[in-house]
C-alpha cells in the first residue's frame, strides 16, 4: 500500500503562504490554530530559506506514543490522525512533536485546553467517512476523493509535494538531477564556480 | 509582456528590477524557477531592498531608490565598450544607436558606482554575466515606473534589451508582469484621461473611429462636451485627480471637480493621501463601486458618499486580459449573493437613469459577449478582431490541449493556436501573437517585425544625421512580399488605414502578402518627442545627494501637465535632506493585495500580517533609539504623518525606510473603524503608507514617484 507523505522543496519555497491560506480556507480552520506555517530563515540576508511545515506523519510518530488516552492513531498509509472525541487536551503531544505541529483552542483561564487539532494530510477523521459530523470536526477528506491535501494543491511554485511517498521521491529526483550534481557535490562549488 | 510568462522557461538569465515577483507575481515564480534550475540560469535582482525574491536570486544588487536608468545606461555602455553589442540586430532593426551610445558613455561604471551606490566592478560583472547568458529576460514592475523620470527609466531597460539582442526572442524579451488578471486588459481599454481604447489617442480622427465602431452619431457624442476642445485635452489623472477639487497648484479646466465615482480603485493607493481626504470633503458627490467598502467609504467626513456592493469576480462573467497578453473568459461560479449586483448591472442602470441608454446599447444586446465583439471589432490597433467569445470560451474549455512551453495547441478544437490568442490576433484564422516582435516567424502563424510608427526616415536634433527607420533589406519574417522594411498599410479602402478600416480589408491585404499590417520598422533608441530624447539620469525630486542635484537636475516645471501645473525644478531643494534625513520607499507584501479593502476583509490573510509595519536596518533603529516591535513616526515633507510598528531588519540598507501600501483605517493616528458601515469593518487596521509618499510625478505619464521619496522618522 502506498505510504502517504509531505516534502518541501526548499529551493522553491518562496514564503507566500498559499499553502496555509488553502488550509485554513477549506478546512474552517478557527483563527488561531495553525494546521500548516511557513517558517523563514536568515530573513532578510544572503542566504534566506524559507520552508512550510506541518504535521510530518511520522513512521514513529512520537505523539502516538505519549498520549495517555491513546486519541492518536496512524493509519495504513501513513497518515496520523487524531480522535477529538477522545482526546483530553493534555499537550503531551505537542511536547512530544519535534515539528510544533499539535494546536489546541485558544485557552481559557489556567490553561485548560481543548481537543487537539491538527494537519489531517486532507484525510478527515475517525468519523464516517464524507460524514457531517467528520466535516464539521476535521474538514475535508480529499485523500477519499483521490486528490491530494489543499496546501500543496494549492502551491504555486510546487515547492510542496504531497501523496504518495514513492511518486513525491521521483519528482524531487527529478528535480535534484535537472538542477546538477554541481549544487551538493563535495569540492564542486570551489572547483567549478558558476559562471 | 513582449513575450509571456510561460515563455521564460526559456531564458538563459533574468533580470529583475523593481520587480519583487515573489511577493506581487508569486504564481509567475514557478516558470522563473523552472529556468533557474533547467537553464542553470542565473537570476539577477536589482533593488533597494533584499526582497524575498533576492532570496531566490544568484545575484543581489542593491541600488540607491530612483536610480535605475543611469544604472542600465550603464550597463547598456559597459556591453558597448567590451563589444558584447548585438552587431547584426543593431544594423538590421534598430534605430538612434549611435545618439544613444554617445549618450551612454558617460555613464563609465565609476560613475554608475558615484550616482547609484553600485560598485564599479559589479557593473562590467553584471553586464558580462547578461552578455555570455543570452537570451536574457528582463522584468520590472512599479519600481521601475513610480519616479519623476519613470519614462525614462523604462525605456532605458528596452535598450539595454536591443543592445543585447534579446527582442523577439524566446526566452528574452521586456516581461512587465501586470497587478492581476485584468490590469493588461484595463490597459488595453485605455481606463486613462489621455486615450480612447487601443491607444487611438484623442484626435478627432481617434474620436470618428470609436463613434462608427459605437454607431453613434459624432455630432452626438460632440454634443456630450462643454466645447469641442475638452474632447481633444488630456484629463486629471488618477495620480493627481483630487488638485482638480482642492486647486492647491492651479488647474486648467473650466470647473473644479465636483463629483467623483471611484470603481474598483484602492484609494490609498493614492501618494499624498492625506491631501485626498480635503478632497472627499470638498465634493459634491462621491460613490464608490466595490466588494468591500474601501478606504473612501470610511474617510470622508461629509454626508456625500454612497457606496454601490458590487459583486466579486466569481459572481459574474466576461473576457479579461492576462499579463501575458491573453483573452481568457471568466466564468459565473454563482449567482451576485446579498445586495450586491454585477458591474454590468450597475452601469445599465446608472447609463439608463442617465439617459442614454439607446446609444450606449446600441450594438450590446447580449452580455457580456457583445461587449468583447464590439470592443474587439474597434481594438484594430492592438489586433483584438481575431478573438471571439466563441474562440475565447474554446481555449477555456481545452486547457489541456496547450504546451506548458510554448503556450501552442497541438491537435484538438484548437490547434496551432497560442493560449488566449495573445495581441495582436489579426483575424479568426490567426493563432495570436506569444512573442512580439519576433520575425523568424511567418506572420499568419504569430510572427511580426517592429511597428511602423514614425515615419520613414528621421533626422536627429543631437546629431544632424538623418536615418531611415524602416528595417534593412531582407530583414522580415519568412513569407513576406516585401525583402526588407516597408511602412504600414493604408488606402487599401480610400481614406483609411490599418487601424480605421472597419471592413478589415486592409489586415487581410497585409496578411495575404505575409506581411504586417503595420509595417516592418526599426526600434528607436532616439524619441524625439521626449523631453529627455536618450534616457539619462536626473535625482530624484527628493534626493539625498545635493552634490548630484546640481549635477543632474530636473526639468523645468510643467503648466497644464493633465489639467494641473506641477513642479519640478522649483521642488527640488537640495536643503531638503537636512531636515527629512531618510529615503522612503514603498511595496507588496504577499499577504495583501492593493489597497487592501478585499485582503484585509480576509480573517486568515489579516491572521498573517494584522499590523501595518516599517522596515528599518537594526544600525538605523539602534542609532535613533528605536526597538523591534515599538512605534515610530514618520512624516514626509509634505506634512504627511502615521504611526507604524518598527520591523527590524536588514532587507533593508541604512538610509532606508520600507513601507507596505496595503493599509488603510487609519489616517494619521485616528482610527476610523466607527466610519465603516456597521459589520463591514476590515479586520486588519493601519496607516496607509502613502500618507507619507512624497510629491513627485512622471514627466510624460504623470505616475506619482512612490518609492524614492525622503521622510524623517522617531521613535512615538
Amino acid at each position: 500500500m502506498a505510504r502517504m507523505k509531505f516534502l518541501c522543496d526548499v529551493e522553491r519555497c518562496i514564503d507566500c503562504s498559499g499553502c496555509v491560506i488553502a488550509c485554513k480556507e477549506g478546512n474552517h480552520v478557527p483563527v488561531g490554530i495553525n494546521r500548516r506555517r511557513v517558517v523563514t530563515l536568515n530573513e532578510g540576508k544572503p542566504g534566506e530559506k524559507s520552508i512550510s511545515v506541518s504535521c510530518m506523519h511520522c513512521s514513529d510518530a512520537p505523539c502516538i506514543a505519549v498520549c495517555p488516552v491513546d486519541a492518536i492513531y496512524q493509519r495504513d498509509d501513513g497518515v496520523v490522525l487524531v480522535s477529538k472525541k477522545t482526546c483530553i487536551g493534555c499537550g503531551y503531544c505537542f511536547m512530544a512533536c519535534p515539528f510544533g505541529a499539535p494546536q489546541f483552542p485558544a485557552g481559557n483561564v489556567f490553561g485548560a485546553r481543548g481537543a487537539m487539532d491538527k494537519c489531517t494530510m486532507c484525510a478527515g477523521g475517525p468519523e464516517e467517512t464524507f460524514s457531517d459530523e467528520e466535516h464539521k470536526l476535521y474538514g475535508q477528506n480529499r485523500i477519499a476523493e483521490g486528490k491530494v491535501p489543499l496546501c500543496a494543491g494549492m502551491c504555486a511554485t510546487k515547492a510542496l509535494l504531497a501523496g504518495d511517498a514513492d511518486v513525491v521521491a521521483d519528482v524531487y529526483r527529478q528535480r535534484v538531477f535537472q538542477r546538477g550534481a554541481g549544487v551538493n557535490a563535495w569540492g564542486w562549488s570551489k572547483a567549478y564556480p558558476k559562471k | 509582456m513582449t513575450n509571456s510568462l510561460n515563455d521564460i522557461r526559456h531564458a538563459k538569465s533574468m533580470i529583475f528590477i523593481g520587480s519583487n515577483a515573489t511577493e506581487a507575481h508569486p504564481v509567475a515564480m514557478q516558470h522563473i524557477l523552472h529556468a533557474k534550475e533547467k537553464n542553470n540560469a542565473p537570476i539577477v535582482v536589482v533593488d533597494p531592498r533584499f526582497t524575498k525574491l533576492a532570496a531566490k536570486a544568484t545575484d543581489f544588487v542593491r541600488i540607491r531608490p530612483g536610480t535605475d536608468a543611469a544604472y542600465m545606461m550603464g550597463l547598456v555602455n559597459a556591453v558597448i565598450q567590451n563589444g558584447w553589442e548585438d552587431k547584426e540586430f543593431l544594423r538590421a532593426r534598430v534605430a538612434g544607436y549611435e545618439e544613444m551610445a554617445e549618450i551612454a558613455s558617460h555613464y563609465t561604471p565609476e560613475v554608475v558606482e558615484d550616482i547609484t551606490g553600485i560598485p564599479a566592478d559589479d557593473v562590467t560583472r553584471v553586464a558580462k554575466l547578461l552578455a555570455n547568458n543570452r537570451p536574457t529576460s528582463l522584468t520590472w514592475c512599479m519600481g521601475g515606473t513610480q519616479h519623476h523620470i519613470g519614462s525614462s527609466i523604462t525605456r532605458a531597460f528596452c535598450i539595454l534589451q536591443l543592445v543585447l539582442g534579446n527582442m523577439g526572442k524566446s526566452g528574452g524579451g521586456t516581461n512587465i508582469f501586470r497587478g492581476h488578471d485584468n490590469v493588461q486588459g484595463a490597459t488595453d481599454m485605455c481606463i486613462l484621461s489621455h486615450s480612447l481604447p487601443a491607444y487611438y489617442g484623442l484626435s478627432d480622427g481617434a474620436w470618428q473611429h470609436w463613434c462608427r465602431v459605437w454607431d453613434v452619431d459624432y455630432d452626438y457624442i460632440t454634443s456630450r462636451f462643454k466645447d469641442k476642445k475638452w474632447m481633444n485635452s488630456k484629463g486629471f489623472t488618477l495620480a493627481r485627480w483630487y488638485e482638480g477639487v482642492i486647486q492647491e497648484e492651479k488647474i486648467h479646466q473650466y470647473t473644479p471637480i465636483k463629483a467623483l465615482i471611484q470603481w474598483g480603485c484602492g484609494p490609498n493607493s493614492n501618494s499624498q493621501y492625506h491631501k485626498v481626504r480635503k478632497a472627499y470633503d470638498m465634493l459634491d458627490l462621491v460613490v464608490v463601486v466595490d466588494p468591500f467598502p474601501t478606504m473612501t467609504a470610511a474617510l470622508g467626513g461629509k454626508d456625500n458618499i454612497y457606496i454601490l456592493p458590487s459583486s466579486s469576480q466569481y459572481e459574474t462573467s466576461g473576457s479579461v486580459t492576462s499579463t501575458s497578453r491573453q483573452i481568457q473568459w471568466r466564468n459565473k461560479v454563482v449567482d451576485p449573493i446579498y445586495d450586491s449586483k454585477s458591474d454590468y448591472d450597475i452601469m445599465a442602470q446608472l447609463v439608463e437613469k442617465l439617459g442614454f441608454a439607446e446609444e450606449f446599447y446600441k450594438n450590446i444586446k447580449q452580455v457580456p459577449e457583445d461587449i468583447t465583439r464590439e470592443l474587439g471589432r474597434g481594438s484594430l490597433t492592438i489586433g483584438y478582431n481575431g478573438q471571439t467569445p466563441e474562440r475565447i470560451k474554446r481555449h477555456m474549455e481545452n486547457w489541456h490541449t496547450f504546451n506548458i512551453d510554448d503556450l501552442q495547441a497541438k491537435g484538438g478544437p484548437c490547434d496551432g493556436d497560442y493560449y488566449g490568442m495573445p495581441w495582436p490576433c489579426w483575424s479568426e484564422e490567426h493563432p495570436g501573437t506569444p512573442i512580439l516582435y519576433d520575425i523568424s516567424k511567418p506572420v499568419m502563424e504569430g510572427g511580426l517585425p517592429f511597428r511602423n510608427r514614425f515615419g520613414r526616415v528621421a533626422t536627429y536634433v543631437m546629431s544632424g544625421r538623418e536615418e531611415v527607420q524602416l528595417a534593412a533589406e531582407g530583414v522580415c519574417n519568412p513569407g513576406s512580399e516585401i525583402q526588407g522594411g516597408y511602412e504600414e498599410f493604408k488606402e487599401v479602402v480610400p481614406g483609411t488605414n490599418w487601424k480605421t478600416d472597419l471592413s478589415q480589408k486592409t489586415i487581410k491585404e497585409a496578411l495575404n502578402k505575409g506581411m504586417a499590417p503595420f509595417g516592418n520598422a526599426r526600434a528607436r533608441c532616439v524619441v524625439w518627442t521626449f523631453p529627455d530624447q536618450v534616457p539619462v539620469h536626473r535625482e530624484p525630486l527628493h534626493s539625498p545627494r545635493p552634490d548630484l542635484i546640481a549635477k543632474y537636475p530636473t526639468y523645468e516645471d510643467q503648466s497644464n501637465h493633465y489639467r494641473v501645473d506641477t513642479r519640478f525644478a522649483s521642488e527640488q531643494d537640495p536643503d531638503l535632506i537636512k531636515k527629512f534625513p531618510y529615503v522612503i520607499t514603498t511595496g507588496r507584501m504577499v499577504e495583501h493585495m492593493g489597497a487592501g479593502a478585499e485582503t484585509r476583509s480576509n480573517q486568515y490573510l489579516a491572521e498573517l500580517q494584522p499590523d501595518m509595519y516599517a522596515e528599518i536596518n537594526p544600525r538605523t533603529a539602534n542609532n535613533i533609539g528605536i526597538r523591534a516591535g515599538g512605534m515610530v513616526e514618520i512624516e514626509s515633507p509634505e506634512g504627511g504623518k502615521i504611526k507604524v510598528k518598527a520591523k527590524i531588519t536588514e532587507r533593508v540598507d541604512e538610509r532606508t525606510i520600507f513601507l507596505p501600501f496595503h493599509y488603510g483605517g487609519m489616517f494619521m493616528g485616528e482610527s476610523l473603524a466607527d466610519n465603516y458601515p456597521k459589520g463591514h469593518e476590515p479586520f486588519a487596521f493601519g496607516e496607509p503608507g502613502n500618507i507619507v509618499t512624497n510629491y513627485g510625478y512622471d514627466i510624460i505619464t504623470q505616475i506619482q514617484a512612490t518609492k524614492d521619496g525622503l521622510c524623517t522618522i522617531r521613535p512615538a
